[in-house]
Protein backbone atom coordinates (compact mmCIF):
# COMPACT_ATOMS: atom_id res chain seq x y z
CA UNK A 1 0.00 0.00 0.00
CA UNK A 2 0.93 3.34 -0.97
CA UNK A 3 0.69 5.78 2.39
CA UNK A 4 2.27 9.05 -0.31
CA UNK A 5 3.58 11.32 2.34
CA UNK A 6 1.18 10.65 5.45
CA UNK A 7 2.65 10.85 8.78
CA UNK A 8 5.80 13.34 7.42
CA UNK A 9 5.79 16.96 8.18
CA UNK A 10 4.78 17.97 5.26
CA UNK A 11 1.57 15.51 5.41
CA UNK A 12 0.49 16.91 9.00
CA UNK A 13 0.81 20.92 8.15
CA UNK A 14 -1.39 19.57 4.71
CA UNK A 15 -3.83 18.19 7.02
CA UNK A 16 -4.00 20.99 9.46
CA UNK A 17 -3.60 23.68 6.88
CA UNK A 18 -6.49 21.96 4.77
CA UNK A 19 -8.68 21.74 7.99
CA UNK A 20 -8.28 25.06 9.14
CA UNK A 21 -9.02 26.52 6.09
CA UNK A 22 -11.94 24.56 5.54
CA UNK A 23 -13.70 25.20 8.42
CA UNK A 24 -12.77 29.02 8.46
CA UNK A 25 -14.51 29.28 5.21
CA UNK A 26 -18.10 27.62 6.05
CA UNK A 27 -17.50 28.49 9.60
CA UNK A 28 -17.36 32.42 8.51
CA UNK A 29 -20.87 32.73 6.73
CA UNK A 30 -22.48 30.77 9.56
CA UNK A 31 -20.58 33.03 12.22
CA UNK A 32 -21.42 36.26 9.92
CA UNK A 33 -24.87 35.25 9.05
CA UNK A 34 -26.30 33.11 11.94
CA UNK A 35 -29.71 34.74 13.85
CA UNK A 36 -29.43 38.02 11.57
CA UNK A 37 -32.55 38.88 9.47
CA UNK A 38 -31.18 39.01 5.49
CA UNK A 39 -32.38 41.55 3.72
CA UNK A 40 -35.24 39.74 1.21
CA UNK A 41 -33.60 40.18 -1.34
CA UNK A 42 -30.45 38.54 -0.31
CA UNK A 43 -32.75 35.79 0.86
CA UNK A 44 -34.03 35.57 -2.72
CA UNK A 45 -30.83 35.77 -4.17
CA UNK A 46 -28.78 32.85 -1.95
CA UNK A 47 -31.97 30.40 -2.51
CA UNK A 48 -31.62 30.89 -6.30
CA UNK A 49 -27.53 30.72 -6.03
CA UNK A 50 -28.43 26.86 -4.34
CA UNK A 51 -29.72 25.37 -8.09
CA UNK A 52 -27.07 27.82 -10.30
CA UNK A 53 -24.27 26.65 -8.00
CA UNK A 54 -24.88 22.86 -8.24
CA UNK A 55 -25.84 23.03 -11.90
CA UNK A 56 -22.69 24.85 -12.75
CA UNK A 57 -20.55 22.19 -10.22
CA UNK A 58 -22.35 19.18 -11.98
CA UNK A 59 -22.54 19.51 -15.83
CA UNK A 60 -18.95 20.03 -16.26
CA UNK A 61 -18.77 16.37 -14.15
CA UNK A 62 -21.09 15.04 -17.01
CA UNK A 63 -20.02 16.31 -19.86
CA UNK A 64 -16.17 16.92 -19.57
CA UNK A 65 -13.55 13.98 -20.43
CA UNK A 66 -10.57 14.03 -19.18
CA UNK A 67 -10.66 18.43 -18.79
CA UNK A 68 -12.22 18.68 -22.43
CA UNK A 69 -15.85 19.45 -23.17
CA UNK A 70 -16.69 15.93 -25.01
CA UNK A 71 -20.13 15.59 -25.65
CA UNK A 72 -19.33 12.92 -28.81
CA UNK A 73 -17.93 10.74 -25.64
CA UNK A 74 -20.17 11.81 -22.81
CA UNK A 75 -23.69 11.18 -24.51
CA UNK A 76 -24.37 8.38 -22.75
CA UNK A 77 -23.79 10.05 -19.28
CA UNK A 78 -25.98 13.10 -20.40
CA UNK A 79 -28.53 10.85 -21.03
CA UNK A 80 -28.07 9.01 -17.64
CA UNK A 81 -28.16 12.17 -16.21
CA UNK A 82 -31.27 13.18 -17.35
CA UNK A 83 -33.15 9.91 -16.66
CA UNK A 84 -32.00 10.01 -13.71
CA UNK A 85 -33.05 13.53 -13.00
CA UNK A 86 -36.60 12.94 -14.61
CA UNK A 87 -36.70 9.62 -12.37
CA UNK A 88 -35.72 11.50 -8.87
CA UNK A 89 -37.98 14.81 -10.22
CA UNK A 90 -41.02 11.82 -10.79
CA UNK A 91 -40.55 10.37 -7.05
CA UNK A 92 -39.52 12.76 -4.98
CA UNK A 93 -37.48 11.45 -2.01
CA UNK A 94 -34.76 8.80 -2.06
CA UNK A 95 -31.62 9.01 -3.53
CA UNK A 96 -30.71 5.28 -4.21
CA UNK A 97 -33.36 4.28 -6.41
CA UNK A 98 -32.45 7.01 -9.22
CA UNK A 99 -28.71 6.28 -8.90
CA UNK A 100 -29.17 2.92 -9.70
CA UNK A 101 -31.66 3.41 -12.32
CA UNK A 102 -28.98 6.22 -13.52
CA UNK A 103 -25.92 3.61 -13.78
CA UNK A 104 -27.89 1.25 -15.24
CA UNK A 105 -29.00 3.56 -18.29
CA UNK A 106 -25.54 4.76 -18.43
CA UNK A 107 -23.90 1.25 -18.55
CA UNK A 108 -26.74 0.07 -20.81
CA UNK A 109 -25.86 2.40 -23.44
CA UNK A 110 -22.42 1.74 -23.23
CA UNK A 111 -23.17 -1.43 -23.77
CA UNK A 112 -25.64 -1.04 -26.86
CA UNK A 113 -22.87 0.95 -29.00
CA UNK A 114 -19.93 -0.79 -27.91
CA UNK B 1 -44.02 29.01 24.46
CA UNK B 2 -43.09 27.85 27.54
CA UNK B 3 -39.24 26.20 27.99
CA UNK B 4 -40.41 22.60 28.13
CA UNK B 5 -42.39 23.00 25.00
CA UNK B 6 -40.12 24.73 23.37
CA UNK B 7 -37.78 21.80 24.23
CA UNK B 8 -40.16 19.03 23.14
CA UNK B 9 -40.43 21.10 19.90
CA UNK B 10 -36.64 21.16 19.54
CA UNK B 11 -36.58 17.47 20.16
CA UNK B 12 -38.87 16.54 17.46
CA UNK B 13 -36.84 18.36 15.21
CA UNK B 14 -34.15 16.54 15.88
CA UNK B 15 -35.86 13.07 15.56
CA UNK B 16 -37.21 14.68 12.27
CA UNK B 17 -33.65 15.54 11.01
CA UNK B 18 -32.10 12.14 12.16
CA UNK B 19 -35.14 10.03 10.02
CA UNK B 20 -34.88 12.22 7.13
CA UNK B 21 -31.16 11.24 6.88
CA UNK B 22 -31.38 7.60 7.52
CA UNK B 23 -33.04 7.21 4.67
CA UNK B 24 -30.01 8.46 3.16
CA UNK B 25 -27.76 6.05 4.53
CA UNK B 26 -27.86 3.55 1.22
CA UNK B 27 -27.45 5.98 -0.73
CA UNK B 28 -24.64 7.62 1.08
CA UNK B 29 -22.54 4.59 1.77
CA UNK B 30 -21.93 4.02 -2.11
CA UNK B 31 -21.09 8.15 -2.74
CA UNK B 32 -18.52 7.58 0.42
CA UNK B 33 -16.91 4.17 -1.26
CA UNK B 34 -16.82 6.22 -4.31
CA UNK B 35 -15.02 9.34 -3.51
CA UNK B 36 -12.49 7.50 -1.96
CA UNK B 37 -11.96 5.27 -4.65
CA UNK B 38 -11.95 8.17 -6.46
CA UNK B 39 -9.24 10.15 -4.34
CA UNK B 40 -7.07 6.87 -4.55
CA UNK B 41 -7.66 6.12 -8.55
CA UNK B 42 -6.78 9.64 -9.45
CA UNK B 43 -3.75 9.47 -7.31
CA UNK B 44 -4.02 12.79 -5.61
CA UNK B 45 -1.89 15.36 -7.50
CA UNK B 46 -2.54 18.22 -5.55
CA UNK B 47 -0.69 16.49 -2.67
CA UNK B 48 2.59 16.90 -4.15
CA UNK B 49 3.20 13.32 -5.89
CA UNK B 50 2.26 10.38 -5.21
CA UNK B 51 -0.74 9.03 -4.80
CA UNK B 52 -1.60 10.00 -0.89
CA UNK B 53 -3.94 7.68 1.40
CA UNK B 54 -6.81 10.67 1.73
CA UNK B 55 -9.05 8.23 3.45
CA UNK B 56 -6.53 8.10 6.28
CA UNK B 57 -6.05 12.09 6.20
CA UNK B 58 -9.69 12.29 6.15
CA UNK B 59 -9.93 10.29 9.28
CA UNK B 60 -7.06 11.34 11.01
CA UNK B 61 -7.89 15.43 10.78
CA UNK B 62 -11.35 14.46 10.81
CA UNK B 63 -11.14 12.77 14.17
CA UNK B 64 -8.65 16.04 15.46
CA UNK B 65 -11.28 18.07 14.64
CA UNK B 66 -14.14 16.62 15.98
CA UNK B 67 -12.36 16.99 19.50
CA UNK B 68 -12.30 20.85 19.01
CA UNK B 69 -15.11 22.06 17.15
CA UNK B 70 -16.61 18.73 15.54
CA UNK B 71 -15.85 19.14 11.77
CA UNK B 72 -15.39 16.80 8.71
CA UNK B 73 -12.15 17.62 7.48
CA UNK B 74 -10.46 16.86 4.08
CA UNK B 75 -14.29 16.96 2.15
CA UNK B 76 -16.17 16.54 -0.82
CA UNK B 77 -14.52 19.68 -2.85
CA UNK B 78 -11.17 17.35 -2.23
CA UNK B 79 -12.83 14.54 -3.61
CA UNK B 80 -13.69 16.02 -7.02
CA UNK B 81 -10.39 17.96 -6.75
CA UNK B 82 -9.24 14.26 -7.35
CA UNK B 83 -10.53 13.83 -10.09
CA UNK B 84 -9.32 17.33 -11.59
CA UNK B 85 -12.63 18.85 -11.21
CA UNK B 86 -12.30 20.55 -8.15
CA UNK B 87 -15.30 22.63 -6.88
CA UNK B 88 -13.04 24.31 -4.89
CA UNK B 89 -14.49 27.27 -3.72
CA UNK B 90 -17.49 26.83 -5.60
CA UNK B 91 -18.99 24.37 -3.13
CA UNK B 92 -18.27 27.63 -0.56
CA UNK B 93 -21.11 29.48 -2.23
CA UNK B 94 -23.13 26.75 -1.99
CA UNK B 95 -22.76 26.24 1.41
CA UNK B 96 -23.11 30.01 2.11
CA UNK B 97 -26.35 29.65 0.47
CA UNK B 98 -27.51 26.89 2.11
CA UNK B 99 -26.49 27.68 5.68
CA UNK B 100 -27.14 31.39 5.42
CA UNK B 101 -28.16 32.21 9.22
CA UNK B 102 -30.89 29.48 8.99
CA UNK B 103 -28.82 27.15 10.93
CA UNK B 104 -29.71 29.32 14.43
CA UNK B 105 -27.19 30.94 16.76
CA UNK B 106 -24.83 29.25 18.30
CA UNK B 107 -24.24 26.88 15.78
CA UNK B 108 -20.49 26.74 16.20
CA UNK B 109 -20.01 23.12 15.30
CA UNK B 110 -22.38 23.27 12.15
CA UNK B 111 -19.34 24.28 9.44
CA UNK B 112 -17.69 20.83 11.04
CA UNK B 113 -19.95 18.46 10.33
CA UNK B 114 -21.75 20.69 6.97
CA UNK B 115 -22.10 17.82 4.03
CA UNK B 116 -23.68 18.28 0.98
CA UNK B 117 -26.33 15.87 1.80
CA UNK B 118 -27.18 17.58 4.94
CA UNK B 119 -27.84 21.09 3.92
CA UNK B 120 -29.69 19.73 1.17
CA UNK B 121 -31.93 18.30 3.22
CA UNK B 122 -31.71 21.44 5.86
CA UNK B 123 -32.81 23.26 2.20
CA UNK B 124 -35.82 20.79 1.69
CA UNK B 125 -36.95 20.93 4.88
CA UNK B 126 -36.90 24.70 4.52
CA UNK B 127 -39.14 24.93 1.90
CA UNK B 128 -41.40 22.33 3.35
CA UNK B 129 -41.85 24.81 5.93
CA UNK B 130 -41.03 22.48 8.86
CA UNK B 131 -39.30 22.47 12.57
CA UNK B 132 -38.94 26.28 11.26
CA UNK B 133 -38.02 27.28 14.83
CA UNK B 134 -35.45 24.65 15.48
CA UNK B 135 -33.33 24.14 12.18
CA UNK B 136 -30.46 23.69 14.41
CA UNK B 137 -31.79 20.87 15.85
CA UNK B 138 -32.86 19.54 12.56
CA UNK B 139 -29.29 19.66 11.16
CA UNK B 140 -27.84 18.38 14.00
CA UNK B 141 -29.79 14.80 13.86
CA UNK B 142 -29.21 14.52 10.06
CA UNK B 143 -25.39 15.32 10.52
CA UNK B 144 -25.29 12.54 13.29
CA UNK B 145 -26.50 10.60 11.09
CA UNK B 146 -24.39 10.76 8.21
CA UNK B 147 -21.33 12.24 9.05
CA UNK B 148 -19.48 9.51 10.24
CA UNK B 149 -20.72 7.33 7.15
CA UNK B 150 -19.12 9.48 5.20
CA UNK B 151 -15.44 9.21 7.41
CA UNK B 152 -15.85 5.42 7.57
CA UNK B 153 -17.20 4.79 3.99
CA UNK B 154 -14.21 6.92 2.51
CA UNK B 155 -11.93 5.20 4.59
CA UNK B 156 -13.06 1.90 3.18
CA UNK B 157 -12.82 3.11 -0.04
CA UNK B 158 -9.90 4.38 -0.35
CA UNK B 159 -8.54 1.02 0.83
CA UNK B 160 -10.89 -1.48 -0.88
CA UNK B 161 -11.43 0.88 -4.24
CA UNK B 162 -8.26 0.43 -5.68
CA UNK B 163 -9.33 -3.08 -6.12
CA UNK B 164 -12.54 -1.62 -8.23
CA UNK B 165 -12.09 -1.74 -12.22
CA UNK B 166 -12.01 2.08 -13.37
CA UNK B 167 -14.43 0.88 -16.26
CA UNK B 168 -17.04 0.47 -14.01
CA UNK B 169 -17.45 4.42 -13.44
CA UNK B 170 -18.33 4.42 -10.06
CA UNK B 171 -17.35 7.87 -9.89
CA UNK B 172 -19.79 9.09 -12.17
CA UNK B 173 -22.43 8.79 -9.15
CA UNK B 174 -21.12 11.57 -7.66
CA UNK B 175 -22.91 13.76 -10.29
CA UNK B 176 -25.78 11.33 -10.78
CA UNK B 177 -26.19 11.62 -6.79
CA UNK B 178 -26.47 15.28 -6.86
CA UNK B 179 -28.92 15.71 -9.82
CA UNK B 180 -30.93 13.19 -8.08
CA UNK B 181 -30.47 15.25 -4.89
CA UNK B 182 -31.44 18.63 -6.20
CA UNK B 183 -33.77 18.18 -9.28
CA UNK B 184 -36.55 17.76 -6.93
CA UNK B 185 -36.16 20.47 -5.28
CA UNK B 186 -36.36 22.60 -8.44
CA UNK B 187 -39.75 24.39 -8.11
CA UNK B 188 -39.71 27.85 -9.87
CA UNK B 189 -39.52 29.39 -12.79
CA UNK B 190 -36.68 30.99 -11.62
CA UNK B 191 -34.70 28.37 -10.06
CA UNK B 192 -34.63 26.51 -13.15
CA UNK B 193 -33.49 29.04 -15.01
CA UNK B 194 -31.07 29.87 -12.60
CA UNK B 195 -29.86 26.21 -12.80
CA UNK B 196 -29.92 26.33 -16.18
CA UNK B 197 -27.44 29.30 -16.83
CA UNK B 198 -25.56 28.34 -14.01
CA UNK B 199 -25.09 25.05 -16.17
CA UNK B 200 -24.25 26.37 -19.34
CA UNK B 201 -22.31 28.75 -17.39
CA UNK B 202 -20.20 26.35 -15.69
CA UNK B 203 -19.14 24.31 -18.59
CA UNK B 204 -18.03 27.81 -20.97
CA UNK B 205 -16.35 29.43 -17.81
CA UNK B 206 -14.71 26.16 -16.78
CA UNK B 207 -11.64 26.68 -18.26
CA UNK B 208 -10.65 30.00 -15.60
CA UNK B 209 -7.77 29.76 -13.08
CA UNK B 210 -8.37 28.07 -9.89
CA UNK B 211 -11.67 27.13 -10.33
CA UNK B 212 -13.27 30.75 -10.19
CA UNK B 213 -15.50 29.88 -13.05
CA UNK B 214 -17.74 28.00 -10.73
CA UNK B 215 -17.90 31.01 -8.78
CA UNK B 216 -18.71 33.12 -11.64
CA UNK B 217 -21.00 30.76 -12.68
CA UNK B 218 -22.94 30.49 -9.60
CA UNK B 219 -23.31 34.31 -9.61
CA UNK B 220 -24.31 34.35 -12.91
CA UNK B 221 -26.48 32.01 -12.78
CA UNK B 222 -28.14 33.69 -9.59
CA UNK B 223 -28.40 37.35 -11.39
CA UNK B 224 -30.29 35.32 -14.08
CA UNK B 225 -32.93 33.78 -11.49
CA UNK B 226 -33.43 37.29 -9.65
CA UNK B 227 -34.03 38.84 -13.58
CA UNK B 228 -36.37 36.21 -14.02
CA UNK B 229 -37.95 36.52 -10.90
CA UNK B 230 -38.26 40.65 -11.63
CA UNK B 231 -39.93 40.18 -14.83
CA UNK B 232 -42.32 37.50 -13.24
CA UNK B 233 -43.10 40.26 -10.37
CA UNK B 234 -43.82 42.65 -13.17
CA UNK B 235 -45.71 40.65 -15.33
CA UNK B 236 -48.27 39.54 -12.37
CA UNK B 237 -48.39 43.85 -10.81
CA UNK B 238 -49.27 44.87 -14.63
CA UNK B 239 -52.06 41.86 -14.71
CA UNK B 240 -53.65 42.82 -11.93
CA UNK B 241 -53.51 46.76 -12.69
CA UNK B 242 -55.32 45.48 -15.74
CA UNK B 243 -57.84 43.91 -13.94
Amino acid sequence: MNWGGFGTLDGWLAIIGLAVGTFAIRYSFIGLLAGRQLPPRFERALQLAVPAIFAALVVPLILFNAGEFNLGARWPHLVAAIITGVFAWWRRGGMLVPLIIGMASLHGLLWLIR
Amino acid sequence: MSSSADHADSKAAFKAGVVECLQLIPSYVPFGLVCGVASVQAGLGEWGGGSGCVCVRRFVAGGAHAVSVGRRSVDDRDCLGARGESANGGLQCGDFAAHRGRVAQGAHAVGGVSVDQTFISNEARHQRGEHMEHPLAFYLGCAMMLWPWWVLMNAIGAFAGAKLPSSWQLDFTIPLSFVAMVVPLLKTRSQILAAIAGGVAGVLLYAMPLKTGLIAACVFGTCVGMFVDAMLAKRASSEGAAR
